[in-house]
């Protein structure tokens, strides 16, 4: 049973102690000292799916370290591996670091997380009163529509509020070969997205955006998607299309923690639940723990079955 | 305009009255030539793609080469950083809240008076009682670091390039490329450089708060009256001991300031730091904040920065003003002091060994709850989504639309209530001709060649100018203020931010900061000049810019955004509130510095007080007021990629876009241009004041 543990001489003694504890395992823990770092970044959504992961593998019997990071900067840390692991990683903006460093076989995606994302063209209630015939996207087609939503700036045409220009996106050609006379003013941060949302909501006034779920602020303010015009969805670079979430891992994790990494492969967070704690976290002010445990409890059935296979 | 305006007033050098006209001359013929023809050829006004030099390209050239090269050292230096902000963090996070308070409180006492100790203790109890002690403990550990690193080089730069004129010009240089490529440009650089974690955010932090200390001590150093040398000389000094007793006692007024400025600096950096991550600081909880838009955390968080600021700066400050004692009670007094710092410790010690008493203690933090400021904001847009939204239209039609576009276009019977039919235009003409005619009858030929430009500028606006009319005017005026040696160089800067294929960002720039400058002097100038006439005023103004300038700019985004949207005007709003603090603080430091005798002489030849200001202190504190503006520039440019984040087609958005894009050359490049236009603008302030007769150096 212990033939195969392929760690340093000095870890051996402590792996024995726990390897006689929970008689089951054939996956090693491998290096249970060093602690595993888990990169937290700038929102709840994800903070919730890191200490998820986190508890799940303290309770495997690892070490673990939180450490605040970037969206962008972190491939850096994780191909170094200064980071270990970042739990949930949306392909949309992955910058330039990532692909390189994937390449180079630095850092390793494990697969999807599950989370069911949503991206498109949103709109506050307040714009159905002005385009008659929404959620359907002829509506946008409507002149008194169109002036409704038109600023100085897109005159004479509507106003699309777009994802930051760094972000890129499909949202001008989608436009464009749909035919509806809009214009995308790019919002230059996520900030700005959920500011001009949540002023347009306060002051009733018409918008359309381009937004994604989930997403903690659509617990908040209600929103409506539109059905967006049909566009090839092979073409990402002229169709709107979610992008399916993804794990990452430093490329050394599966050799330092093998069993740590076969539980992050099985590691699934569903959307529903996600918004559910991030709304109890954000809003009704309850810790990230609490919200944490909440979960834990409702799907032990699932993560003892990932222990399992972790195990095995 | 104002750089404008002072330009041709003197005949003699560098370049000869006569050939100064012919040229402008012909600078006036190839812009018209250029306009008449931009629509005809549209290349005039886009820069073509094809004709693009890689400069992008090469960047990312030189910089595959470089990494590797310097990985080695830096490695070094960052696991050196790293072990003294562990020691340093851990020094912070150790002492429980009580006693590092309560060490502060005596330092500030001990500093100055009770009454700092009071200012000490109520901002580093707003912190606890804010919720964000660890993090700020570890942004303290982070600027206690930076602090004394760039003041150190700082210092010794500037005292380097006080005596050597080719130390002098590359560190002028060295130095404004610094404070002006934005940090977002060279972070990820730095982070390749430095590894992941807090060092690349502490070396940025340093690079950005050197040039003050720089600057300051420059001029400081300059000021020393040359008879003071002399006397020094004559009383046997060697060099090294004028230096020590006669130059730096002199200067020490200015170098104190620019070590106040660093401080600052270095605080309004630790925000970058926060972008990599790595290091649970108060940055990183304000970025949160401004992704949430949740206005009262950002506010909460970005106060405890300007709050730490403040109270560095207020000890320090105090530490340095000039005491007077024998050495024997300065020695007597050290020892008290130290004394006293040891009974917080001890405390905090104690408290260790008392858990329970600590955790009672530790119930106080948190309790401000901000989220009834965001309700507030909220209900502030609801009762005036509509003044707010006509303000917005009003400015953008009548301020903003013209500088961009030009007049021609946004002149509109929709926007402005009349069309710019041909009569309208052929009266502007025809009103700026004779305006022009006027000047030059009268011998001002040169404020009549400003009104052409100028008046060709609002016509067709940023967008609308040719690019090679641009170069060929920014060339004109960089020649004739300094001569073909600053000519040269500013043609082949304008050149590369073209050639770059930037062209039509940095018309987006520079109408944003054109605006904001002038905005920015004109207000900041006013309330400088009531500062420094009424010392209760002044007292009153300290904090505001102190949190002005400490303060995270992304704070004031969420606001301005929820009242004005995404777009040019919250960009402009933003730029304006971070540029105009410098010239606040140099006009009120150059008037409060006018010799009291010369004021005293005014008033007895019976100058009313405008008099005074006009012909007296004005020219008097010119240095410092030229200084203001080029911080004031410095400053706007320094926001550009800041305003980037709510939606601004600037050069800051393509730093953002090169950086996202696989194109880290992009990033620099764009960064580059900015730090570029920053540095162009500076030479010709400074080559037009020294041209006037009062030299800036």
């Amino acid at each position: 049973m212990l033939t195969n543990i392929k760690i340093a001489l000095w870890a051996v003694p402590i792996s024995l102690g726990l390897a006689a504890s929970s008689s089951a395992i054939a996956k090693p823990l491998g290096d249970t000292n060093t602690a595993i770092k888990i990169a937290i970044n700038e929102w709840t959504g994800q903070n919730l799916t890191a200490h998820i992961a986190g508890k799940l593998l303290e309770k495997l019997g690892y070490k673990v370290e939180y450490v605040t990071a970037g969206t962008l900067p972190q491939f850096t840390g994780i191909a170094s591996g200064n980071l270990s692991l970042s739990p949930e990683v949306w392909p949309s903006n992955l910058g330039d670091v990532y692909p390189k460093a994937k390449a180079e076989g630095k850092l390793e995606e494990i697969g999807e997380l599950g989370l069911q994302t949503r991206d498109g063209w949103i709109y506050t209630v307040d714009t159905k009163a002005v385009c008659p015939g929404l959620p359907d996207w002829t509506a946008l087609k409507n002149p008194a529509c169109v002036q409704a939503l038109a600023t100085p700036e897109t005159f004479p045409n509507g106003r699309l509020l777009d994802y930051p220009a760094d972000w890129g996106s499909a949202s001008g050609p989608e436009l464009k070969n749909a035919d509806i006379p809009f214009t995308t003013v790019p919002a230059g941060s996520e900030g700005a997205l959920i500011a001009e949302l949540q002023a347009a909501t306060a002051a009733h006034k018409p918008l359309l955006m381009r937004f994604w779920a989930p997403h903690w602020v659509l617990t908040e303010v209600p929103v409506e998607w539109l059905e967006m015009p049909p566009c090839d969805e092979s073409n990402l670079a002229e169709c709107i299309v979610a992008p399916p979430v993804i794990k990452v891992v430093w490329s050394g994790f599966a050799e330092k923690w093998p069993a740590g990494y076969a539980l992050m492969k099985s590691l699934q967070v569903h959307a529903d639940d996600q918004q559910k704690m991030i709304y109890a976290v954000d809003k009704q002010g309850r810790s990230l723990d609490v919200a944490v445990d909440e979960w834990m409890d409702q799907h032990q059935s699932d993560w003892q079955g990932w222990f399992k296979a972790a195990q095995n | 305009m104002s750089i404008l305006a002072a330009l041709p007033v003197r005949v003699d050098n560098p370049a000869p009255y006569f050939r100064r006209q012919t040229v402008w001359f012909g600078i006036l013929i190839f812009v018209s030539f250029c306009l008449a023809q931009r629509t005809a050829w549209p290349w005039l006004l886009t820069y073509p793609k094809a004709w693009i030099l890689p400069a992008a390209p090469a960047v990312n050239g030189i910089f595959d080469w470089l990494v590797p090269l310097l990985t080695p050292p830096c490695a070094v230096i960052s696991s050196m950083l790293g072990a003294a902000l562990d020691a340093c963090g851990f020094a912070l996070r150790w002492m429980p809240w009580p006693a590092t308070l309560a060490f502060f409180a005596v330092l500030g006492w001990r500093a100055q008076s009770w009454r700092l100790a009071l200012f000490t203790a109520v901002a580093l109890g707003y912190i606890v009682l804010a919720g964000y002690w660890q993090q700020g403990m570890n942004t303290l550990s982070m600027v206690t670091l930076a602090v004394p690193l760039a003041v150190t080089l700082g210092f010794l730069l500037g005292v380097g390039a006080h005596t050597s004129r080719h130390v002098r010009s590359v560190t002028l240089v060295a130095l404004d490329l610094l404070q002006t490529v934005p940090a977002f440009a060279f972070l990820i650089p730095l982070l390749l450089l430095f590894g992941f974690g807090p060092i690349a955010g502490l070396v940025a932090c340093v690079a950005y708060a050197i040039p003050p200390m720089v600057h300051c001590t420059m001029l400081g150093l300059a000021r020393v009256p040359v008879s003071l040398l002399e006397v020094g000389g004559m009383a046997g000094c060697t060099r090294w001991q004028r230096f020590w007793h006669v130059v730096l006692p002199t200067a020490r007024q200015q170098i104190l300031t620019g070590v106040n400025q660093t401080t600052m600096a270095s605080f309004s950096m630790v925000i970058m730091a926060a972008i990599i991550g790595g290091f649970n600081d108060v940055g990183w909880e304000v970025l949160d904040a401004m992704r949430k838009a949740d206005f009262g955390h950002s506010l909460l968080s970005g106060l405890v920065i300007a709050v730490l600021a403040m109270v560095v700066d207020r000890i320090t400050r105090g530490f340095a003003q000039p005491r007077h004692g024998s050495a024997r009670q300065t020695r007597h007094d050290a020892v008290r002091v130290a004394a006293f710092l040891a009974v917080p410790v001890v405390g905090g010690a104690l408290l260790h060994v008392a858990p329970a008493s600590m955790a009672r203690i530790d119930t106080l933090q948190g309790v401000v709850d901000p989220n009834a400021l965001n309700t507030f904001v909220l209900d502030l847009v609801r009762a005036f989504s509509a003044p707010l939204d006509s303000l917005k239209v009003f400015v953008l039609y009548h301020f903003m639309l013209p500088l961009r576009i030009g007049l021609a276009a946004a002149v509109t019977p929709f926007t402005w209530g009349f069309a710019w039919t041909p009569q309208v235009s052929a009266f502007y003409a025809a009103t700026t001709l004779v305006l022009a005619a006027w000047l030059t009858v009268n011998g001002r030929w040169g404020a009549g060649i400003v009104v052409l430009l100028g008046a060709a500028l609002l016509l067709f606006g940023f967008n609308g100018f040719p690019w090679p009319a641009f170069i060929a005017v920014t060339a004109g005026l960089a020649w004739s203020v300094g001569g073909g040696r600053l000519a040269v160089p500013v043609t082949i800067g304008t050149s590369f931010v073209v050639t770059a294929g930037l062209y039509e960002p940095l018309g987006q720039s520079l109408y944003l900061c054109v605006l904001a400058v002038l905005i920015c002097t004109f207000s900041g100038g006013l309330i400088g000049i009531a500062a420094a006439k009424s010392d209760r005023f002044s007292a009153l103004l300290r904090p505001c810019c102190d949190t002005l300038q400490t303060m995270p700019q992304f704070i004031f985004l969420i606001p301005a955004l929820m009242f004005f949207q995404v777009g040019e005007l919250t960009g402009l709003i933003a730029i304006a509130l971070y540029a105009i603090v410098p010239p606040i603080r140099y006009v009120e430091y150059g008037i409060k510095s006018v010799p009291a005798d010369l004021v005293e002489t005014s008033r007895q030849i019976g100058c009313t007080a405008w008099q005074r200001l006009i012909h007296v202190e004005f020219p008097v504190a010119k240095p410092e007021i030229v200084l203001g503006v080029n911080q004031t520039i410095m400053a706007a440019l320094s926001m550009l990629p800041v305003a980037a984040l709510v939606g601004t087609k600037d050069l800051g958005q393509q730093v953002y876009i090169g950086l996202s894009k696989a194109d880290a050359g992009l990033g620099l490049v764009a960064g580059l241009s900015i730090a570029i236009v920053a540095m162009i603008s500076d030479r010709i302030m400074r080559a037009t004041v020294s041209r006037a007769g009062n030299s800036l150096d």
